[in-house]
Parts: structure tokens; sequence; C-alpha cells
């Protein structure tokens, strides 16, 4: 029966139900199953089968993102109920923006939902964002990377406000941070100080785990 | 599934008004019924004599007079279906589609492997015919080059090897004279199953080209007839040079070119009446200085379109000319020029069918992945004719609402649903895992998605029977021939 509750968490997230896939988990719940095993044999076979779906070009951007809301809806039903020393294993924590005076939301949105697959805690605080609402998410979610989005060259200059009011804050050396979008060049994040770059959101996981492992 | 993608154009195009179908009409009735065709078939011309038709035996000339002309392409239908080996690949041709096919009668090869440019065989024949069977541009097969490694039996090799290797219906354009055509239509009977069933479903059909100006070959009218009277749907296509073998005046052109394919039309009806047939012209321009033959010319495109008018003012479908241009690079400014007029124009102004995929120097030399680009462009064009629905779902409104000002499409289902609707260029935007994805140059993209086609594509094959009998057919063929 669980097993079957498992396969069907696992579909609901490859097929992009996010209804379905929080009703599985409640269901789950009031059967008493674990939430922990809901997760691991559920939810991130789904995600994983997604990923592999779009680095094969099977699925589109918008599965890949209605498949990641169908994982968080069914994660907001499940992580509450979460016991201690039973939780879910992360990569790691991040926050992501975009920064202020900037609405673009996509690009940081897609980082988002593959940092989400790949077993990172996304904070994700929406765009036109200061430097000190970056400073703040780290400090309340605990994270140790921070992503800063920017699409415009008059915006992009703010990144370098979020390094800056993270050096203020203490936190420079608790955190890594990397910067992305359409102006944006290795070149520029070297001489902002960032510690990395990404082209685009599947490179930007990439970078995320060098980040975090180094 | 047979992949078969034809282009419905919600927009009509006329090069002629009602005014001008007339004039060209009337002037070709006119030269038909005061100067005639040379028609150089002793049982072609007992027949239109038979029908009241004016004979000039001695010189082979035939005179028809405007009611024989309008009496016998009366009985011409002007729908009718061609079919494939297997369901699903159907052409209606019925004037709510255009379908698309390969160019064919090509004499030189770029070898698949080592690029170089080599006279033609009938490998090439069945790769190309796999490439076809799964583009879904392609709706039907014509067998793309000359099967120059059998001889004299190259045209019946060229049909063994196309009917092996796609499921798609098979045109072609190279089996003349009625002992050869006696054998294609045995083998037609043995893909349709029997006689009976290549009637009702031709699952094979034939283009014949007639002799500008105003004439027609002995081999093709007398392999006409005898496809006439099996039932075969059989084209005449004509190809006025303008300069050379026609006025230099796209209207006299056109009447020169229909003077030959209606005279060849007719001869069907009188042979065989209700016989399925089909127009065809092809214009071009003569070179000025040099003679050659200019086909990726305005004059051209005018002509073809105004072609496809013709033929459904008289009542028949109609294939018209697409790609097959002059150019000898694939991937060049030329081409793409081209390729875009010749392949739009005609689907616009309602062809049928539309002929020309894959081949470049004027239809002689087959560049193989140029099938690819050309599919690439055909479905830029279906797109286009397509045109932009305006239903509830088409417009949106519930899924504007919800994402509401600064929001995003991405996470909505209507966007999941409807982006996959949207036709991507993979040539331009290939799937990240394709094989050519990484690849930066066009040419190595197209050369990419050839090779993993020929790699991977199978179609349904022939039933081992049919092959063996189809094998039998051309041993009987030899030994007739004495080759």
């Amino acid at each position: 029966m669980s097993d079957e509750l498992y396969d069907k968490l696992c579909q609901s997230v490859v097929d992009g139900e996010p209804e379905e896939a929080a009703e599985l988990a409640q269901m789950a719940l009031d059967q008493g199953l674990d939430p922990l095993d809901c997760i691991n044999r559920g939810l991130t076979p789904g995600i994983d089968r997604v990923g592999e779906l779009f680095a094969t070009g099977d699925y589109y951007l918008p599965d890949l993102i209605i498949g990641g809301d169908a994982m968080k809806a069914a994660l907001a039903v499940l992580e509450p109920a979460l016991t201690q020393g039973r939780e879910r294993q992360i990569v790691a924590r991040v926050v992501l923006g975009t920064v202020q005076g900037d609405l673009h939301e996509i690009g940081k949105t897609l980082v988002g939902t593959m940092l989400t697959a790949n077993g990172f805690q996304v904070t994700d605080i929406g765009v036109d964002k200061p430097a000190s609402e970056f400073v703040a998410a780290v400090k309340d979610s605990g994270s140790t990377l921070v992503g800063a989005s920017a699409l415009l060259t008059t915006t992009m200059l703010h990144q370098q406000d979020v390094i800056e009011a993270l050096k203020e804050a203490g936190l420079r050396d608790k955190v890594k941070v990397m910067v992305g979008g359409a102006p944006i060049t290795e070149t520029w994040a070297d001489k902002i100080g960032a510690d990395g770059y990404a082209e685009d959101a599947i490179s930007a996981v990439a970078l995320a785990k060098k980040l975090v492992s180094g | 599934m047979p992949n078969i993608q034809p282009i419905r154009s919600r927009y009509r195009f006329e090069v002629l008004s009602g005014d001008q179908v007339r004039a060209i009409q009337d002037a070709t009735l006119e030269v038909l019924d005061q100067v005639g065709i040379h028609i150089p078939s002793p049982r072609a011309l007992d027949v239109f004599a038979q029908n009241g038709a004016a004979i000039d035996a001695e010189r082979q000339i035939v005179r028809l007079a405007p009611d024989l002309v309008r009496q016998a392409l009366a009985q011409a239908p002007r729908s009718y279906t061609l079919a494939g080996r297997v369901p699903g690949t159907e052409l209606y041709l019925d004037g709510a589609a255009t379908y698309a096919g390969t160019d064919g009668c090509g004499t030189q090869t770029v070898d698949f492997d080592s690029g170089v440019q080599r006279p033609s065989c009938k490998d090439d024949v069945a790769k190309m015919a796999r490439v076809s069977d799964y583009l879904s541009s392609v709706s039907f097969y014509w067998p793309m080059v000359s099967a120059q490694d059998f001889g004299p039996l190259a045209p019946l090799h060229e049909l063994d090897a196309a009917f092996n290797n796609t499921v798609k219906h098979v045109q072609s354009e190279t089996v003349m004279g009625q002992a050869s055509a006696r054998y294609a239509v045995r083998m037609a009977e043995v893909i349709a199953g029997d006689r009976a069933r290549l009637r009702a479903n031709p699952p094979f059909s034939m283009l014949i080209c007639t002799i500008a100006p105003l004439a027609q070959d002995k081999e093709g009218i007398e392999a006409g007839m005898v496809y006439a009277e099996a039932g075969v749907p059989v084209g005449f296509m004509a190809m006025p040079n303008m300069g050379a073998t026609a006025p230099a005046v796209p209207g006299g052109a056109l009447v020169v070119g229909n003077a030959e394919v209606v005279a060849a039309m007719v001869l069907m009806q009188l042979v065989a009446p209700g016989a399925p047939v089909f127009y065809s012209l092809l214009a071009s321009v003569m070179d000025p200085h040099t003679a050659d033959y200019i086909v990726a010319i305005p004059e051209k495109y005018l002509c073809n379109a105004a072609a496809v008018q013709l033929a459904h003012d008289w009542g028949v479908p109609v294939l018209a000319g697409a790609f097959g241009m002059d150019a000898a690079e694939p991937a060049t400014w030329e081409l793409g020029r081209d390729s875009v007029y010749t392949a739009l124009m005609v689907p616009l102004a309602g062809a049928d069918m539309i002929t020309g995929g894959g081949m470049l120097k004027a239809s002689t030399l087959l560049v193989p992945e140029q099938l690819i680009y050309d599919d690439e462009i055909y479905h830029t064009h279906r797109v286009l004719l397509e045109g932009i629905e305006t239903s509830a779902e088409a417009l949106a409104v519930d899924v504007i609402q919800a994402v509401g000002p600064r929001g995003h499409y991405l996470g909505q289902r209507h966007t999941r649903r409807h982006l996959r609707d949207i036709w991507i260029p993979a040539l331009t935007h290939p799937r990240p895992a394709a094989p050519d994805h990484a690849q930066t140059d066009i040419r190595c993209r197209a050369k990419a998605q050839l090779d993993r086609i020929l790699a991977e594509h199978q179609p349904e094959p022939l039933e081992r029977a049919a092959q063996d009998e189809l094998r039998a057919i051309l041993e009987a063929a030899r030994q007739e021939s004495g080759a």
C-alpha cells in the first residue's frame, strides 16, 4: 500500500500536478506513513525523473517548473510533520533573489527550481529586493549560498551591493555568492568579488554544488 | 504511426484574376485546336482519331476541338486519395491540404560518408526513402536519384528501393514505356494487395513529363495509357523554358505548358474515362547569355502558382514545383532566398501536392542533408499558412487574469499544454540531448540530424512475401529486357 502511494507521489511530480501531490502527501500522513520516506521514496525520485526528461529535451521549462511546484506543494504538507533527527537531507540552503530596481523573475525562478530539484533548500525572496533583504534572509534561513540575479546593465551594479552588505554584516566568509543574468559575465563576477557566475539554470546547479563543496 | 504533416492554408493567393484564367484557357484551347500537339505514338493517334480529333498522321500531330477537350476533362475526378502501404499515409487530394514530396530523377549524389560527388545508385534511393519515411514534411516519395547501377532496369529498381524503405506513397517519374509500365503496375499491385485495391487506394502514382514545346514523349505517353487503364493516378508535367522552348513571357509559357498537359490528360480520359489524373507545370527562364536553365527566378514562381489555378479550373488536382533550386551548395544565402519563394507561393495558391525537396543544381544533384534544410523551411511555411487561432483557449484570457501584471507564464498549465504545439526549428534550436546540440555550424547540425535518422529510423518493413514478389517481378523484367 505504502509503495503504491510513493509511486503515486512520484508520478504526481513527474506529471506536474501540485494539487494532487499535496493531497497524496496528506493521505500518506493520514495513513501514518513516515514523511521522510514519502520525500525520499516519492518526491525525490519524481523530481529526478523530471530532471532527466528535461536534460534529454523531452520536457520543456514549464514541465520543469510545474514539476517543481508539485514537489513544493507536497513538501509544504510533509516537512512540518518531520520529526527531530528525521529531517530531509539537503545539499545546502540557498537564498535567491533579483536585485533592487529589477523586476525580472524568470531566470531566478528557473535557477530556484533546478536547485530544488537537485536537493537544495531554496529561499526565494522575490524580485526588486534591496541588499539588506538578502542579508536578512541569509540570517533567517542559515543559508551558505546566495544567488543574486540582474537582467539590466543599470541594476547589475546592485549585485555588488549585496556582496558589500554581506561583508558589513560579517557574513561574507560564511556564504558563497553567485551572480547571473543576461548582461553578467565571468569578468563582471570577478570584478565585484563574487564567487562564481553561471550562464543558465543548468550550469547554475553545477556551480552551486561546486561552491558548497569547496 | 506514419508521420505526415500536410499544409492546411487559411489563405488563398491568386496570381491570376478570373478573367486572366479565362484568357489563358481560351488561348490554350485555340492552340490545341489550331496548332495541335505532336504525339509520336500510333496507339495514341488511333485513340484520338476514334474520338473525332483531327489527325495529321504523317506529322503525328493531333488537333483537339474545344468541345472534345472539355468533354474529356469533365470526366476526370477533381478529388481522389493516394495511399501508402499502411493506414495513416493517405493523401486526400481534395483541395483542403498541400502534401509535399521529395525531388527526384537526379544523377549525382554527394556521398553519405565521404562527401564526394559521384554517380547515383540504388542504395541512395533506399537511404533517402528511409529519411523521407521519418520526416513529417514528406508525404510522398519520389525516388530521388537514378539507380544507375541497374542500367536500363534502373526505374523499376528505384521503385523496389522505395517500396522497401518507406510506408509512404511512392510516385515515380522514370518508369516509361509500355513494357516497364506493366511491370510497375504489377509491383504496385503487390504493394496494394491486388488489382482492385490498387484502383481503390493506389500506393503508387506516376508523373510523366511532356516535351516543350507542344509535344509528348512516345515512351511517356504510352506508359501513361497503361497506368490510366490500371487506375494508377497519372500526372503530366510541362516544363516550359521561357526564351528557349516557350515564349519569353510568363503568359505564353503558361499557354504552351497548359496545352501539353491538357492534351495528355484528354488522352487518358479517352483511354480510361474517369481515370485519376493530375496537372503539373514548372516554368523556368533561359539564361540569356549561356542558354542555361534558371529556375530560381520570379517568373517561375509566378507561373508555378498560376498553374495551380489553371489545374483547378480544369477540375483536376495539381502537383506544383517547390525547392530543387539552381544553387550548387546547401546552406547558402542564394538557396535560402530561393527556397522560401518557391516553397511558399504554391501552397499559398492551394496546390494539392508540391515536390522538390532535397536536391540542388536544378534537381540534378542529391545532397542528402538538403532534405533536412528543406524540412525546416517547409514547416516554417506550414505554420505560417495555418494562421492564428482566436478560440477562447487560444486567447487565454483566464490565464492572463491568473498571471496578472508582473508575473510570468512559465508555471501555467496552459503554457505547458500549448508550448508543445509550437513547432521549434530544430536546426537553429536543437534539443539539449540531440547529437548535433554541441555543433555550432548549421551544416554539421544538418548532417548530424541526417546521420541520426539513418542510424535509428527503420520503417515498418514490407512483408517478406511482398519483398519476394517484387524481386521476382524485377527478375522477369530483367529476362525480358535481355539485360
